[in-house]
């Protein structure tokens, strides 16, 4: 059998990862790569140089000299130059394929100067190996076990009740990492929570990180990537968990979020005050659908030129979130989904059975494969009654003119959209991306 | 005159067979017989030239790369006994980065350079070990060496790699214009050696080319860092050599080769009596 192609991949290989300590505020990736892979991942995630990303990014730039001779010289010289140049907080040492290859001891390299005391971590992450949404977890874990484990004290385990960290948005991966991440924290934190968010520019850098043992339990917000971390740090400081299988989207489901958190953070003895955060989050509510009422005149008004349908290519987290959005909140009904982040079989089932969940009366077709241009091709062969919209990335603003859809760029890569702070996560997400579904259809009219 | 063919011919074999000391003799002899010869030794301990040397080469070519200067060829290339050149590949000490990659490297760095001269007759690759990786193959491929010749003994592990070598040799038969030579026994004196060498050979569809008797003159000779042909060159060891140089200058049987299956392999060995038909029988039933 020929190898198969893969069209249009929406990720990208395990080193792309390095975008994951992007997003630690001062920390410092170091590529054990040839020279390019940086450059490949920077230019994939686009606007994603954070700290020491992009082209400020330390590589041994491994070349043959390195692959014949071994290349940990070269990666040792290329570390203590970095301390030299860029004060960084923690640093983690990426090893691309031909290191993998090679099979350069970085490990020992990463000792080294750990023993010398510096905040250093290593991660096998040959591009071959997996992808960036599988190396996410890898990533996080070798930080917990690597420089996190420095700081435990069992003592301490879980004795802060009302502390949480969470797992949700894989930073750049998600390209509304950062607003989804500001909103998450808002709300947990309005329901009595402490929370570590541990990405980007509102999370306390290393210092929180450190401070990883002593919460009491975790959020991962997910139907898959992510779960490797929140699986490993129940085995290591004992913390429980609580998964919410989507991005929480609106009123609805962000209201099923929170009380599921509730529910849990009580079960595991936080101090919250129940009343508190339900009346929180019916404050919330009512503002989020006092916005909504003063759409009805415009529905109505509008009801011949607004989608009815859609298409989501996306990873599954989105998809579910936006799917239960879109039929709970909006009327515009989720057709053919298709979850393009190479879903690994065994969660597949599950992931299917909860788009299946969000309508008694309708299915929900769901294809999971990591090649968008086949979900393009599907969505070509299929003709729904009506006007739909494609929500995907950046490459699928061309099928949807060939369909003449409306069309939302909600994922990389976003050539024709900039994102700083937007997120979709939440009431505020939600009222998002009822403007973006709207303001496409009337932007029409001009 | 007609223009003179040079001949590239890889030497392999299991570990420890005796490759590079058999190629190092075979080249001293064709340097009798007047011919020009280059040996390159495809092995991180760059010891294949030693002998011809007299003690160990000093500057590989993978060197060269290690030290980013500016390397003339007559850095790496030393003159040894009858007038061969030698040529050391070198590579990463034990443990880290990738020989394979080396040899590759070093082939390139040497064409490079201008190794390849139009008045040799010949070069010798001398490959270590098993081909356990593309770039053991390396001499083999991109048309190099075109003639191959293993050196077995009548041991069952040498047999085994022999076999396993024929497989790389035929895959690469098919895209490039590689053939096999012959088997060279370097003898270990077991029962019936030359029998079993021949019946191989015979049903790998190539030839014994030439039976390498034991004498402990050829560890005599390596202590005192030469070959045996330098060593004694009246010994009888040392015409031995001569015959092999002879058979090899005059070979026209290169074929591609027909690696057997294991149950092929195993049954000429019983019936050549280096498996035990009864204690093979009872390891077959565990």
């Amino acid at each position: 059998m020929g190898a198969e192609i893969i069209e249009q991949e929406r990720f990208t290989c395990a080193l792309g990862a390095m975008q994951t300590v992007v997003a630690i505020p001062k920390a410092l990736p170091i590529l054990h790569s040839g020279p390019g892979c940086g450059d490949m991942v920077s230019g994939f995630f686009q606007r994603s140089k954070g700290y020491a990303g992009g082209s400020t990014t330390p590589c041994s730039n491994f070349s043959e000299k390195e692959v014949v001779f071994g290349g940990v010289n070269r990666l040792r010289e290329l570390v203590d130059n970095s301390y030299k140049i860029l004060n960084s907080d923690l640093q983690v040492i990426f090893t691309g394929c031909t290191a993998g290859i090679v099979g350069d001891d970085v490990q020992s390299v990463a000792e080294e100067f750990r023993d010398q005391g510096k905040p250093i971590v290593y991660v096998e992450s040959p591009g071959f190996k997996s992808n960036n949404y599988v190396s996410h977890s890898v990533v996080v874990n070798a930080i917990i076990d690597q420089y996190v484990s420095q700081y435990e004290d069992e003592s301490t385990f879980r004795s802060q009740k009302n502390t949480v960290n969470v797992f949700a948005s894989i930073p750049y991966q998600d390209m509304f990492w950062r607003g989804n991440l500001d909103e998450y924290k808002r709300l947990l934190e309005a329901i009595g929570l402490k929370v570590n968010i541990l990405f980007g520019d509102k999370s306390e850098g290393v210092r929180e990180w450190q401070s990883i043992p002593k919460a009491n339990f975790n959020i991962l917000v997910s139907p898959w990537y992510g779960k490797d971390i929140v699986d490993h740090l129940k085995d290591v400081y004992g913390q429980p968990y609580v998964q919410y299988p989507n991005i929480p989207i609106g009123a609805n489901e962000t209201e099923k979020f929170l009380n599921k958190v509730i529910a849990f953070a009580i079960e595991q003895g936080a101090d919250i005050n129940e009343v508190e955060a339900k009346r929180f989050i019916k404050r919330e509510s009512d503002a989020y659908y006092a916005q909504l009422e003063d759409l009805a005149t415009f529905l109505l008004e509008f009801r011949y030129g607004l989608p009815n349908h859609a298409h989501i290519i996306h990873d599954a987290g989105y998809v579910l979130g936006i799917s239960k959005f879109l039929i709970n909140e909006t009327g515009v009904i989720p057709k053919e989904q298709f979850i393009v982040d190479d879903t690994p079989e065994k969660y597949q089932e599950e992931i299917a059975k909860e788009l299946q969940s969000i309508s008694k009366k309708r299915e929900v077709p769901v294809f999971f494969s990591p090649d968008a241009g086949k979900a393009q091709n599907k969505i070509r062969e299929i003709t729904h009654k009506g006007k739909g919209i494609i929500i995907g990335a950046g490459w699928d603003k061309q099928i949807a003119r060939e369909k003449n859809y409306d069309f939302i760029s909600a994922a990389i890569p976003t050539d024709y959209r900039l994102v700083m702070r937007t997120g979709y996560v939440g009431f505020t997400g939600g009222l998002r991306l009822i403007e973006d579904i709207y303001s496409n259809t009337l932007s029409k009219f001009a | 005159m007609a223009e003179k063919e040079l001949r590239q011919i890889a030497i392999y074999g299991k570990g420890g067979i005796g490759k590079s000391t058999t190629t190092q003799n075979l080249t001293a002899g064709l340097a009798e017989l007047g011919k020009k010869v280059m040996v390159v030794g495809c092995d991180p301990k760059a010891d294949s030239t030693r002998l011809l040397l007299g003690g160990l080469h000093q500057k590989t070519v993978l060197d060269t790369l290690r030290e980013d200067g500016d390397v003339e060829l007559n850095s790496i290339m030393k003159e040894g006994f009858g007038g061969t050149r030698c040529v050391e590949s070198g590579g990463p000490e034990p443990g880290v980065g990738c020989a394979g990659r080396g040899i590759i490297t070093s082939i390139g760095l040497l064409e490079r350079l201008g190794a390849y001269t139009e008045d040799l007759d010949y070069v010798f690759y001398d490959v270590l070990g098993d081909v356990v990786c593309g770039g053991f193959a390396m001499p083999i491929r991109e048309g190099k060496a075109k003639e191959i010749y293993i050196v077995a003994s009548g041991e069952m592990m040498a047999l085994y790699a022999a076999n396993n070598i024929s497989k790389g040799i035929s895959r690469y038969a098919r895209t490039g214009g590689v053939r096999l030579g012959g088997i060279i026994c370097n003898s270990r004196n077991v029962d019936r050696e030359k029998e079993l060498l021949e019946a191989f050979a015979k049903e790998l569809g190539t030839q014994l080319i030439y039976f390498v008797p034991r004498d402990n003159i050829v560890q005599r000779a390596e202590i005192n860092k030469k070959t045996v042909i330098a060593y004694d060159p009246n010994s009888k060891q040392a015409d031995e050599y001569r015959s092999l140089a002879e058979a090899i200058d005059k070979n026209t049987f290169l074929t591609v080769p027909k690696p057997m299956t294991q149950e092929r392999l195993e049954e000429i060995l019983i019936e050549h009596g280096l498996i035990d038909t009864e204690e093979y029988a009872q390891a077959q039933a565990i």
